[in-house]
């Protein structure tokens, strides 16, 4: 994570070192002292050359009520440096399994803190990378939750190095930090793609390989049972409230055609811009409920419609050759 | 996974805008920290920090606008200005001082956020290692922990981003951190090795209002003096305490009159052979308080000398700058001697020298003694016996005198105190024929019987003669004496009667006398090891333990094994108090099952439960499983169910556990 500038050998070093003590966690994350760092802060140095200061003006005025003063506020130093330590240590990090977001959007994490000693936890903060912290306090065996909302850049699975649990309670000379590595990846989709006129051209593209759908129409066709994953919109509520069951109406009509999004048809562009205009298409074709179904290079996934659907395609879509996606655009240094 | 992060996330928090309360706990903080200062700046600095505190508190109701950036730097120079205006210097302590708080009253008017109020609590840690360079007493001291325990609530306040806190809870967690830091401040207090001082050049800083000795006597001078109750020293005696009337401490010594007032003459460094002695010495230890002068104290004669001094040939003990700290030292004095036998004839004839046109009828009276009386032992009597048999008055209100004060204190008023009878005694002497000198110093002292060590307060000032006698040498004489025996006796309280002040607790408070020993002895002990804890103290100190702390190595050492020593402690007990509570037995016992069940390579995953477990193992591998699921099932039984854990349910599962071969 820290990424010193050292000569290789110690840096892979350094990074085994760090991996072996930093496993990445499905489940809790129990900060023990083997997981928790801890370094003076600016204020701290600042506060260490006071301390000098002051040792010299003792010794030179041979005062002794300045040399209690200099190792009275050495003391307090050390101090909270263990204070600064045990307001992090034991506590147990648990975090939700986040939810998937379009490039671009931000996701949410949400971390679950709780801790079973009887002291109070005060001023714990949350941060990934330079953006500014969130923080929270814990009652004596208490828990709190926080939530940071981290801005997208890249489909694919992200899992979000460098976000930190940290503390400068009480007295700011030192920060203590853990890493919150999950191996819960959010999700991110491919920005959809809002071009309409060009996945209209697309669908009508597609027109001469349709086939037809006997469940979508205009017509009121008959009832039958309903299956786990149609839309909730054609459930006839009145059957249900006469006891007879979950039933879906089916309409006969003018058959809408189905649809195929393929990767080969669409010859240009990058990748990224292609998967984008496959999402718009898979988010447009649900909004029309018109069947769909998705063909990769990689893998074909058979027509169908839902919300499940949707979910399975635009996860193929993400996941599609992850390791070329580009960042759409940066933000600071990263 | 792939983990690239550049910084440490330590410098990247950005600073926010500070809270009220942050801003109101810095001013309260700023203001505690110079609280005693605000005797010793002038008026216009405490304007300047009551200005950039009320600006601050207005600027934070939005009533006012930040100060403008290009404002501060003429604002500082202006400062800067004032105080070289002031004290014609911008160092040493009182301007530093001066300097030090207009800069910090400026940082409080400009300071924006978090950044700036961490800086200035900072700042006040600083000013409050001020407050010893103007006192290190006891009540100083314990300002000293509210206002730490103040800065540091102040400190916690910032550093906590949750104004709901109560303050009460924020002071009580400041003062939690001072205490936690006591233990480990007494450690490197006492092991820390000391080295002496200075490193560099100070500057001696008058000490104003410090009362003690002066290198003159005229009538008035040493009577101010002894209306003040300071204490001007405190003396350990390694033997018995001698008697009051042998406890003559010796001070300045002047030997040139001008018709009003005695003055030093300058000498030179004694030789061994000026003193004569088959006395045992005595052994004590002077604690003295600053005052400004130069001159120890030792009882009256000292017999060694004592290091960075010199001593006179008139038996001035005098150090080498003038004290202006604390300063104790050990001293050995025999009280009967011989001294001056051999003194030489230039001295002794400035030692008979007094201005001829002033006090005729005293000059009269001593040379018509010396044609009566043949012998200077002689003369002597007859002029003590003079200030007993007549109407003289030991008193300290004497009357105003005039031109020719000895004059008139010898012959109209006759109402005075030890000045005017050291200055009409010496005179006397000269007009006779005989060498005479004032010495000056103190007389006597209250015995603190709670600490087994003498007071010797400004109060005890006093001033008297020696006269040069053939064979004798110089020969002490106290004409107060002759007038108020219990002045040397007893002491001033007893001597002066209705007049007294009460100087001594004894006298004051018979009740609380034994109280205020106590709190004078807390005192001295204070200065003894707090106050006077240097190298040698030190040393002294831990070679008495008898621990084998011998050199500085030793020290750092037993530093670093204390410091080890102190935080395995304080893991210990946050480790026992604030432990995990224990599981109950039976987890105990399941998380053993599953230890054993994980070293034969079946471990249960996070998200299954213990039923679902037991039942996905294979059972051609573990022909065990039927009495791992009677496990599991009381385990069930035990936690869920509604008889919970019984001593035989339990039983029965430990002994299961146990049984169990994988």
């Amino acid at each position: 994570m820290i990424s010193v500038a050292l000569p290789r050998p110690f840096r892979q070093h350094f990074e085994r070192w760090f991996e072996k003590r930093n496993p990445p966690s499905t489940d809790a994350i129990l900060l023990h002292s083997r997981r928790l760092y801890i370094l003076p802060t600016r204020f701290g140095y600042l506060f260490a050359m006071l301390l000098m200061f002051l040792f010299l003006a003792a010794i030179n005025y041979q005062n002794s009520m300045a040399f209690v003063l200099t190792f009275m506020l050495t003391s307090l130093g050390l101090v909270s440096l263990w204070q600064t330590h045990k307001n992090l240590l034991g506590l147990r990090v648990r975090m939700q399994i986040p939810r998937p977001v379009f490039c671009g959007e931000d996701c949410e994490f949400r971390f679950e803190l709780s801790h079973e000693h009887n002291a109070r936890r005060h001023a714990i903060g949350i941060q990934y990378q330079q953006q500014p912290p969130v923080y929270v306090s814990l009652e004596p065996g208490g828990r709190a939750t926080a939530s940071l909302r981290l801005p997208t850049h890249r489909r694919g699975e992200f899992r979000p190095a460098g976000i930190t649990l940290f503390t400068r309670y009480p007295t700011g000379l030192f920060h203590c930090w853990g890493w919150l590595r999950f191996d819960l990846p959010v999700l991110v989709y491919p920005r959809p793609s809002t071009d309409t006129r060009l996945q209209q051209s697309l669908i009508e593209q597609y027109d001469g390989e349709t086939s037809t759908s006997t469940i979508e129409g205009d017509d009121f066709a008959g009832l039958r049972e309903h299956r786990e994953g149609e839309s909730l919109r054609h459930i006839s509520w009145k059957a249900y409230a006469q006891g007879k069951g979950l039933l879906t109406k089916t309409f006969q009509g003018q058959a809408r055609p189905s649809l195929w999004i393929d990767w080969s048809q669409l010859d240009h562009g990058s990748i990224d811009e292609r998967l984008s205009l496959m999402a718009g298409l898979v988010l447009a074709a649900e909004r029309e409920q018109q069947k769909y179904g998705l063909r990769l290079p990689t893998i074909t996934l058979e027509q169908s419609l839902g919300s499940a659907h949707k979910h399975s395609c635009l996860q193929e879509l993400a996941i599609f050759r992850q390791a070329e996606s580009r960042p759409e655009f940066r933000i600071g240094d990263d | 996974m792939a983990t690239t992060n550049r910084n440490l996330p330590i410098r990247d928090i950005p600073f926010e805008e500070s809270s009220r309360g942050a801003i109101f706990a810095v001013s309260f903080c700023f203001l505690f920290s110079l609280l005693p200062h605000f005797v010793n700046l002038p008026l216009w600095i405490s304007g300047i920090v009551a200005l950039a505190i009320g600006w601050r508190a207005v600027q934070n109701f939005g009533l006012l606008k930040p100060l403008p950036k290009w404002l501060l730097i003429p604002l500082v120079l202006a400062g800067g200005v004032g105080v070289f205006a002031e004290y014609w210097t911008i160092v040493g302590r009182d301007a530093g001082l001066a300097l030090l708080t207009v800069m910090t009253a400026f940082k409080f008017l400009e300071s924006r956020n978090h950044r700036d109020m961490l800086i200035l609590v900072f700042l006040c840690y600083f000013l409050i290692a001020t407050h010893f360079l103007y006192s290190q007493s006891i009540p100083t001291a314990l300002l000293m922990f509210a206002t730490l325990i103040i800065i540091t609530a102040t400190l916690i306040t910032l550093n906590l981003r949750d104004d709901r806190v109560p303050l009460l809870e924020r002071l009580h967690d400041g003062a939690r951190l001072v205490g936690l830091s006591i233990p480990l401040m007494l450690v490197l207090f006492v092991l820390v090795p000391r080295v002496p001082g200075p490193l560099w050049g100070l500057q001696s800083e008058q000490r104003g209002g410090v009362t003690g000795l002066s290198d003159r006597m005229a009538p008035g001078l040493i009577s101010n003096l002894i209306r003040s109750n300071e204490v001007a020293f405190r003396v350990d005696f390694t033997g018995p305490v001698p008697p009051q009337h042998q406890l003559y401490w010796r001070g300045p010594v002047m030997s040139r009159f001008n018709g009003f007032a005695w003055f030093q003459e300058p000498r030179g460094p004694l030789r061994s052979s000026d003193i004569y002695s088959t006395d045992p010495v005595v052994e004590y230890t002077v604690t003295l308080e600053p005052n400004g002068a130069e001159w120890l104290l030792p009882l009256d004669i000292p017999a060694r000398m004592v290091k960075n001094s010199t001593m006179t040939k008139d038996f001035q003990l005098i150090g080498k700058t003038d004290v202006n700290d604390m300063l104790r030292y050990t001293m050995r004095s025999r009280l009967n001697y011989v001294i001056g036998v051999n003194e030489s004839a230039a001295y002794l004839a400035k030692t008979l020298e007094y201005p001829k046109n002033s006090n005729p009828r005293t000059i009269e009276l001593g040379r018509s003694l010396a044609q009566r009386y043949g012998s200077s032992e002689a003369i002597i009597d007859a002029v003590l016996r003079m200030y007993r048999e007549q109407p003289f008055v030991y008193t300290l209100q004497p009357p105003a005198l005039g031109n020719n004060s000895v004059d008139a204190f010898l012959f109209s008023t006759r109402r005075g105190f030890c000045e005017h009878y050291a200055g009409s005694f010496a005179l006397l002497m000269r007009a006779a024929g005989i060498p005479s000198r004032i010495v000056a110093g103190y007389q006597g002292g209250e015995f603190n019987r709670v600490g087994n060590y003498l007071i010797v307060r400004q109060s005890d000032a006093h001033a008297w003669t020696e006269v040069w006698i053939r064979g004798r040498g110089w020969v002490r004489v106290d004409p107060t004496a002759a007038v108020s025996p219990s002045r040397i006796e007893q002491g001033l309280d007893d001597a002066l009667g209705a007049e007294s002040a009460g100087f001594r607790f004894a006298n004051r408070n018979p009740i609380f006398g034994n109280l205020l020993y106590s709190w004078d002895n807390l005192k001295h002990s204070w200065n003894d090891w707090v106050l006077n804890y240097d190298q040698r103290k030190q040393h002294d100190f831990l070679q008495r333990l008898e621990i084998g702390i011998e050199s500085w190595s030793d020290m750092v050492f037993a530093l670093v094994v204390t410091l080890i020593l102190i935080i395995a402690m304080f893991w210990l007990v946050v480790w026992y108090r604030e432990r995990p509570p224990r599981p109950p037995a039976y987890e105990i016992l399941f998380r053993r099952l599953l230890r054993k069940l994980s070293r034969r390579g079946f471990v249960k995953q996070p998200w299954e439960d213990a039923r679902a477990f037991a039942a996905r193992l294979p059972l051609a591998e573990l022909p065990q499983r039927e009495q791992i699921a009677r496990i599991v099932d009381l385990y069930h039984h035990i936690k869920y169910g509604r008889r919970g854990a019984s001593t035989p349910a339990l039983s029965n599962l430990r002994s299961m556990v146990n049984t169990l071969r994988l």
